[in-house]
C-alpha cells in the first residue's frame, strides 16, 4: 500500500498541470463564442455550486472505506460475475480495496429486465452498456443518471486520461457529462483488414494481392487450383456487412466502412452524407462481390452461415482469403491451430487491398473510434455515486488498469517506470496474464486504451516478430496504421427512436439489409445498377434525403466539437 | 403375432409404418446426438468441424467445467422442487376445474368458460403485470413460481374434454351410491383420467423446467435460480452473436471476441435438458390402453 | 356408431330447469362453484388486473410512470396508424397468414397421424422407443435446430447438396437458404419434425381412452385395420381434434418467431419470411418502442379472439365447442 501512493501524488501532481494546460488549449480553439455548448470547465464548476461543500472536501481514497453497490451489464449475451471471486479482479478489490459489487444479472433478458427496472424505479446503482442505448438514453432523459461533471477536478485519471474534446463529444445534450467511456484511445484500434492463407499462397507463388484486380485473379486461380476444396473469399458473415464492407473501402480512397452500418448510412461526399445507392464505388463494389458470387469465388453461404462455420473453414485451413471487420480473433486461433502440424501454414495480413491506381494510404478497411465501445453509467439510485466514479477513476487509471491485465502487483509486474508503465519481473507470464485477461474481459468496464496499449506491446516489442503473439504483430503493422479516426462519424448519428427521424432510420436500415445481399448476388451488373436504382427510389419515398441532412449537421458539429474542421 | 393375421393390404401398411417410423426416429436423434457427441469432444477440435456422430477427441472436460459450477446443485435443487410442486398443484387446480366446468347446470359456465378462454389471447403486457407481481410481494419468492402458474387455460380445455369423454354410467352410480360431486371427482374421475393427467402433467413439467424468462424478470437472489437460467445467457450470447443483428457497434466489437467453445455450450445442453427428457419413458406405461375399460367392469 | 363423439352424459333436466331463486339454486350446487371460484380468483388476479396496461396502446407511454399511466399523453391509434403503415405490412400479413396456415394445413395432422401409425404398433419396446425419440427435437433450441439445418442444407460440403449431386439430380449446388421459393417448405417440414413427437402425446392419450371392446368386434367382423382406424379410432377422438382446431384458429396470427429468425438470416429472404413477430420485433423491442409492441399485440388479440370465435361457432354444428 505504502508503494502505492507516492505514484498517486506523483500522478495527481502531473494533471493539476496538464488540466491547466489542456484547458488553456481548449479555451483557445473554442473562443469563437456562439456555441450554445458549455466548455468542459465551465460545466464542471457548475457542477460544483450544486454540490456545494461536498467538493471542498478531500477527494475520497479508494480503498480506504468499504464501498458497496449494486451493478449491472445490460446486454442479452453477458452480464457481471455473480460473485466477486470469480474473477481475479474482482477478487483482488474484495480482498484489498474493501469492495463488495452486488451483480444484477440480465441472464439473456436485458430488453425486458430493463423495462421493468425503470417502471418499477427499481435501478441498479450502476449500468454499463452500449453508448447510445436507447434505454440508457431514457434513463438520461428521464434523469436517472448522475452527472459525472462534479467528480471530474477532484480524481486525477479521467480527466488525465481522455482528451477534452472528447469528453466534449460525449456530453449529453443538456452539456453534462453522464458516461464514463470504456477503450477510449488517443489511436488506432481496428482490426479490420483482409488474412491470406500462407500454404495456398505459396502454392500459387505468391502473386501480387495489391489490387482489386490481383485479388479477382488471385481468386481464380485458386478455384482453379483447388476447386471446391478451398473458399477463394470468406467474407465472413455478411449480414453484418463484415467482408463487403472491407471490399467497399477498396473502391475509392476515403471510403468508409461505416457507411452500410445503421449509424451512418450515407457516403461523405464534399463535406455532406449522401445516399449509398447512388455512390458509384459502392455500385462498383457490389458488381465486384456479385461477379465473385456468380463465379463461385466468394462463399455461397456468406449470407446464411453462422460464425462457428467461419472459424470451422479457417481452422481447417480451407479458406485462402479472409477479411471482415475483425478477422483477427478467428484467424489467430486458426494459425495457432494450423501450425501446429505444419510450421509452413498459417495466415498473414495484407496490407488493403485497392481499385488499380488509387492511393493505398488513403484506403481504410476499417475506422477507429476514439471514445472506445461503451459506457459505464451511475444512476441517482447510487447510495454514494462520488464514491462509485472514486472506483472508476481509480480503475481506468495505471495501477488499476495493470491490475486488470497482469494481475496483483508483485506477480507479473512490480513498479512503474518514468511513463507509468509497469515494469514486468522476471516471473512474467504469458500464459496466466493470457488467462488473467480473459477472465477479467467482462469486469474491464472503463478500459484506459491509451495507457494499456504501450503497456501490452512493452512486453511484445521485446520480441522478434516471429514470437511475437499473432495478432498483435499484424495489429501494429497493419489493421492499425492502415484505419482512419472515424469519432466524428460515429457519435450520436442515431435519432432518437421514437421520432420521426427514428422511423426512417429503422425503414433505411431494413432497405440496405435486403439490398446488400440482393446486389451482392444479383445475377449481371445490369441487375445491381437495377437494384440500386430502386432501392434509391425507396429510400426516397422513406424519407432517407431527411435522415441524411440531420445526419450531416450532426456529423460536422461533431467535427467542430473535436476541433477537426 | 396379430401380424399373421393381418391381410395383405394391411400388412403392407403396418410395414410402411414401421419403416417411416425408423427413419423419423433417426432424423429426430442426429441433433441430440450430435450435441451429446459435441458435448464429449474437444472445444478446439470441434470447431475445426466434421464431428457428427462419432466424438474425434473425447474429453470430459466440458463437464467438469458444466459441474464446477458452484451454484449447478443448488439451481437443480431450485429446477426440481419448481417443476414437482408446481406440476402438481396447477395440475389438481386445473383439473378440479375443468370438472366443475363439464357441469352443465353450472350457473354462469358460458360466462366462465369466456372468462377463461379470453386470457390465452388478451393480456395486459410484461409492465403491469411485474408491477402486480411486486405489489403482491412475489419478487425474490419461490410462491412467484407457482401460484400465477396454477391455471393453465389450454390445460383446462383439454381436461374438460376428456373428462366429458368419461362413460356417463359411472358418474351415476356413484351418485346413487351417495357420492358427493368432489368424491366423484377423486374417486372416480381422476382415477379413470391417467393418460390425460400423464399427458398434461407432462405438458406442466415440461413448461416449468424450461421456463427461462420467469427468473430473469422476478428473481434476483442466486438461491432461487433454476438450471435453465445458467443455460439461456450461454445460448443467448451465441443467438444474438450470430443469428440477431444488434446495432453494428455491439456486432463490430463481438467479432473481436471468441466466444464460449460449442462443445461447453453443448455440455451445458446436455447437463440441463437430460433430467426433463428422462421423464417421459416413465409417463409412457400411463398409454396403456383399457385402463378405463378394466375399471368399469368392476 | 361410436358413442364418445357425441354423448353428453352432464345434460341433467331436473337441474337445468330449476325455478329456484337465484341463491338458492348456487347454494345448491355451491360444491361446484367452489371447484371453479379458485381459478377465477387466480385468472382473475394475474390475467385480468393488469389488463389495464392495453390502455397503453393508446397512449406515449413513459415506462417511468409505472403504474401511473394517466400520467402519459393519449395519442389516439398512432401506433395502430404507425404498424399499419410500415412499408411492407402487406407483405408481413401476408407471410403471417400464408405461414402459420401452411403450419396449420401440415402441422395439425402431422402428430395425429404420428400418434395413429404409433398405435398400430404392436412391438412395446419399439413403441416406446419411438415415442421418446420423437419427442426429444422439442428440446432442442432453435440455435441447435438451426444449426444443423443449416449445415445440412449447406452450399459447401452440406449432405443434402452432395447426395442430390452424388444421384444426379442437380449438377451445381443449390443455397437452398437463400431462395424464396424454398424458404416455407423448409420452415414448416422443420417445424413439424420438430414438434411431431411432443404434440402426439396428447392424441396418444385420446387414443388410450378408446373403448378397446369395440376394435374386438370390428377384429370378428374382419374389418381391416385401415377401416377400423378410420371408423373407430379417429371417430372416438374427434372432440379432442375439433377443440384443438378452434384453439388453432386463434394462433392464426402467431407464424413463428425464434425459427424464423433463424432460418430465415439471408435478407433476400425477407420478402417470404418477414412475419408481424419478427418485424416488432426489429422495429420495436429492439428500439424499446413499449406502446407499439403492446398496439401490436392488442391488435393480434383482437384479431385472434375473432377467428377463435368463429372457428367455435363453425365446429358448434359437430356438437363440439369451447362454449
Amino acid at each position: 500500500m505504502k508503494k502505492l501512493k507516492k505514484p498517486n501524488v506523483w500522478i495527481l501532481a502531473t494533471v493539476v498541470a496538464l488540466t491547466t494546460a489542456l484547458a488553456g488549449c481548449s479555451g483557445n480553439s473554442n473562443g469563437e463564442g456562439g456555441s450554445t455548448k458549455p466548455s468542459p470547465t465551465n460545466t464542471a464548476k457548475a457542477g460544483e455550486k450544486d454540490n456545494a461543500g461536498e467538493s471542498e472536501d478531500a477527494p475520497w481514497v479508494f480503498g480506504s472505506e468499504p464501498l458497496e453497490f449494486t451493478a449491472y451489464t445490460h446486454y442479452g449475451w453477458q452480464d457481471f460475475p455473480e460473485k466477486m471471486e470469480d474473477v481475479p479482479l474482482w477478487k483482488y478489490l474484495k480482498e484489498n480495496k474493501q469492495l463488495n459489487i452486488k451483480s444484477i444479472q440480465a441472464k439473456g433478458n436485458h430488453a425486458q429486465l430493463m423495462s421493468t427496472m425503470m417502471a418499477s424505479g427499481d435501478l441498479p446503482e450502476l449500468i454499463y452498456g452500449d453508448r447510445y442505448n436507447p434505454d440508457i438514453e431514457r434513463l438520461i432523459d428521464n434523469g436517472k443518471i448522475v452527472a459525472l461533471d462534479p467528480y471530474l477536478d477532484k480524481y486525477p485519471n479521467l480527466k488525465k486520461w481522455l482528451d477534452p474534446q472528447l469528453m466534449d463529444l460525449l456530453r449529453s445534450k443538456d452539456g453534462k457529462l453522464y458516461k464514463f467511456p470504456n477503450w477510449y484511445t488517443n489511436k488506432s484500434t481496428n482490426t479490420a483488414g483482409y488474412v491470406v492463407n500462407k500454404k495456398i499462397y505459396n502454392e500459387l507463388d505468391q502473386p501480387p494481392l495489391q489490387t482489386m484486380d490481383d485479388l479477382y485473379a488471385y481468386l481464380g486461380k485458386v478455384k482453379e487450383k483447388y476447386g471446391d476444396e478451398v473458399v477463394p473469399f470468406e467474407p465472413d458473415r455478411t449480414v453484418d456487412g463484415q467482408g463487403i464492407g472491407v471490399l467497399y473501402t477498396g473502391f475509392a480512397e476515403g471510403n468508409n466502412y461505416k457507411s452500410l452500418s445503421s449509424d451512418v448510412q450515407g457516403v461523405i461526399k464534399d463535406n455532406k452524407l449522401t445516399s449509398l445507392f447512388m455512390d458509384p464505388s459502392f455500385r462498383e463494389s457490389q458488381k465486384f462481390v456479385s461477379k465473385l458470387y456468380r463465379e463461385k469465388l466468394i462463399s455461397q453461404d456468406m449470407f446464411t452461415q453462422d460464425r462457428g462455420k467461419v472459424l470451422e473453414k479457417l481452422m481447417t485451413g480451407r479458406v485462402a482469403v479472409y477479411a471482415g471487420s475483425g478477422p483477427t480473433t478467428y484467424a489467430s486461433q486458426a494459425h495457432n491451430e494450423l501450425i501446429k502440424t505444419d510450421p509452413e501454414a498459417g495466415y498473414f495480413m495484407i496490407k488493403p487491398i485497392h481499385k488499380a491506381g488509387l492511393d493505398q494510404s488513403n484506403i481504410h478497411p476499417g475506422g477507429y473510434d476514439r471514445l472506445g465501445w461503451n459506457i459505464t453509467t451511475i444512476t441517482t439510485k447510487a447510495k454514494d455515486p462520488e464514491k462509485i466514479f472514486a472506483f472508476l477513476d481509480w480503475l481506468t487509471g495505471p495501477e488499476g488498469m495493470t491490475i486488470q491485465f497482469f494481475g496483483p502487483e508483485g506477480g507479473n509486474w512490480k513498479g512503474f517506470d518514468e511513463n507509468e508503465q509497469p515494469i514486468f519481473t522476471d516471473q512474467y507470464d504469458p500464459a496466466q496474464v493470457t488467462e488473467i485477461q480473459a477472465l477479467n474481459d467482462r469486469v474491464m468496464i472503463v478500459g484506459n486504451t491509451s495507457y494499456i496499449d504501450p503497456a501490452k506491446m512493452k512486453y511484445e516489442n521485446a520480441k522478434p516478430p516471429e514470437e511475437q503473439n499473432w495478432s498483435a504483430r499484424y495489429q501494429s503493422t497493419i489493421t492499425w496504421p492502415s484505419a482512419n479516426d472515424i469519432t466524428a462519424l460515429n457519435n450520436k448519428l442515431n435519432p432518437e427512436p421514437d421520432s420521426e427521424l427514428g422511423d426512417i432510420r429503422q425503414k433505411i436500415l431494413d432497405l440496405i439489409t435486403q439490398v446488400l445481399a440482393e446486389s451482392a448476388t444479383a445475377s449481371s451488373d445490369e441487375k445491381v445498377d437495377q437494384i440500386l436504382d430502386k432501392a434509391q427510389a425507396d429510400a426516397e419515398s422513406y424519407g432517407y434525403n431527411k435522415l441524411l441532412e440531420w445526419r450531416t449537421e450532426q456529423w460536422l458539429e461533431n467535427k467542430k466539437t473535436l476541433g477537426m474542421e | 403375432m396379430r401380424l399373421k393375421r393381418l391381410g395383405a393390404a394391411d400388412r403392407a401398411m403396418v410395414i410402411c409404418i414401421y419403416v417411416f417410423l425408423v427413419l423419423l426416429s433417426f432424423s429426430a436423434l442426429y441433433p441430440f446426438w450430435n450435441t451429446l457427441v459435441v458435448s464429449l469432444n474437444e472445444g478446439m477440435d470441434t470447431a475445426k468441424g466434421g464431428v457428427t456422430f462419432w466424438p474425434r477427441v473425447l474429453t470430459w472436460t466440458n463437464y467438469d467445467i458444466v459441474f464446477g459450477d458452484k451454484n449447478l446443485l443448488n439451481a437443480f435443487w431450485i429446477s426440481i422442487s419448481r417443476t414437482v410442486v408446481g406440476t402438481v398443484s396447477a395440475t389438481l387446480v386445473t383439473a378440479m376445474l375443468a370438472y366443475g366446468m363439464t357441469k352443465s347446470y353450472l350457473m354462469g359456465r358460458k360466462f366462465y368458460t369466456f372468462f377463461f378462454v379470453f386470457t390465452m389471447y388478451f393480456g395486459g403486457g410484461l409492465i403491469p403485470t411485474f408491477l402486480l407481481i411486486k405489489s403482491l410481494g412475489l419478487m425474490n419468492n419461490f410462491l412467484v413460481f407457482i401460484i400465477p402458474a396454477l391455471v393453465s387455460v389450454w390445460n383446462m380445455i383439454v381436461f374438460r374434454t376428456f373428462f366429458k369423454g368419461l362413460p356417463a354410467g359411472l358418474e351415476e352410480s356413484a351418485q346413487i351410491d351417495g357420492c358427493s360431486n368432489w368424491g366423484i371427482f377423486a374417486k372416480i374421475i381422476l382415477p379413470l383420467s391417467g393418460p390425460v393427467i400423464a399427458t398434461l402433467g407432462l405438458f406442466t413439467a415440461v413448461a416449468h423446467w424450461n421456463d427461462w424468462f420467469l427468473p430473469t424478470i422476478y428473481i434476483f437472489d442466486q438461491q432461487l435460480m433454476p438450471v435453465q437460467s445458467l443455460l439461456r445467457r450461454l445460448l443467448n450470447a451465441n443467438l444474438i452473436s450470430e443469428q440477431m443483428g444488434i446495432d453494428s457497434n455491439t456486432v463490430e466489437r463481438m467479432s473481436k471476441k471468441s466466444i464460449t467453445s460449442k462443445s461447453l455450450v453443448s455440455a451445458t445442453i446436455m447437463v440441463v435438458t437430460l433430467p426433463i427428457i428422462a421423464v417421459y419413458p416413465f409417463v409412457q406405461k400411463y398409454f396403456v390402453k383399457g385402463v378405463m375399460v378394466g375399471s368399469m367392469k368392476e | 356408431m361410436p358413442q364418445a363423439a357425441t354423448e353428453q352424459p352432464y345434460n341433467r333436466p331436473d337441474r337445468r330447469h330449476d325455478r329456484k331463486p337465484f341463491l338458492s339454486r348456487l347454494m345448491k350446487q355451491l360444491d361446484v362453484q367452489l371447484m371453479v371460484w379458485p381459478s377465477i380468483i387466480i385468472i382473475f388476479v394475474f390475467a385480468y388486473i393488469p389488463m389495464y396496461g392495453v390502455l397503453t396502446a393508446f397512449m406515449d407511454y413513459n415506462l417511468f410512470t409505472g403504474a401511473r399511466i394517466f400520467d402519459n399523453p393519449w395519442v389516439g391509434f398512432k401506433h395502430f396508424a404507425a404498424f399499419f403503415d410500415a412499408p411492407d405490412f402487406g407483405t408481413i400479413l401476408r407471410n403471417t397468414i400464408v405461414i402459420s396456415l401452411l403450419k396449420f394445413v401440415i402441422g395439425f395432422p402431422a402428430p395425429i397421424l404420428l400418434a395413429l401409425m404409433l398405435n398400430e404398433v404392436r412391438h412395446m419396446l419399439f413403441k416406446r422407443f419411438v415415442q421418446t425419440i420423437t419427442y426429444l427435437p422439442h428440446f432442442m433450441s432453435w440455435v441447435i435446430v438451426g444449426g444443423v439445418v443449416m449445415s445440412l442444407l449447406s452450399t459447401e460440403n452440406g449432405s443434402i447438396n452432395i447426395m442430390l449431386q452424388k444421384t444426379g439430380a442437380i449438377d451445381e449446388s443449390i443455397n437452398f437458404l437463400s431462395i424464396k421459393d424454398y424458404f416455407w417448405t423448409i420452415l414448416v417440414s422443420t417445424n413439424v419434425w420438430k414438434e411431431i413427437g411432443f404434440s402426439s402425446i396428447v392424441y396418444l392419450a385420446a387414443i388410450a381412452g378408446v373403448d378397446q371392446h369395440m376394435y374386438e368386434a370390428a377384429d370378428i367382423d374382419g374389418a381391416s385395420k385401415f377401416k377400423q382406424i378410420y371408423l373407430i379410432t379417429v371417430p372416438s377422438i374427434m372432440p379432442v381434434i375439433i377443440i384443438f382446431m378452434i384453439l388453432a384458429a386463434g394462433n392464426l396470427l402467431n407464424a413463428g418467431f425464434e425459427d424464423i429468425l433463424i432460418l430465415a438470416q439471408n435478407p433476400l429472404l425477407r420478402p417470404v419470411s418477414d412475419v408481424i413477430d419478427t418485424y416488432v420485433y426489429r422495429v420495436g423491442l429492439q428500439n424499446q418502442k413499449y406502446s407499439y409492441a403492446v398496439a401490436v399485440g392488442l391488435f393480434k388479440a383482437i384479431i385472434s379472439i375473432g377467428l377463435l370465435t368463429l372457428a367455435n361457432y363453425l365446429a358448434r354444428r359437430s356438437g363440439n365447442s369451447l362454449w
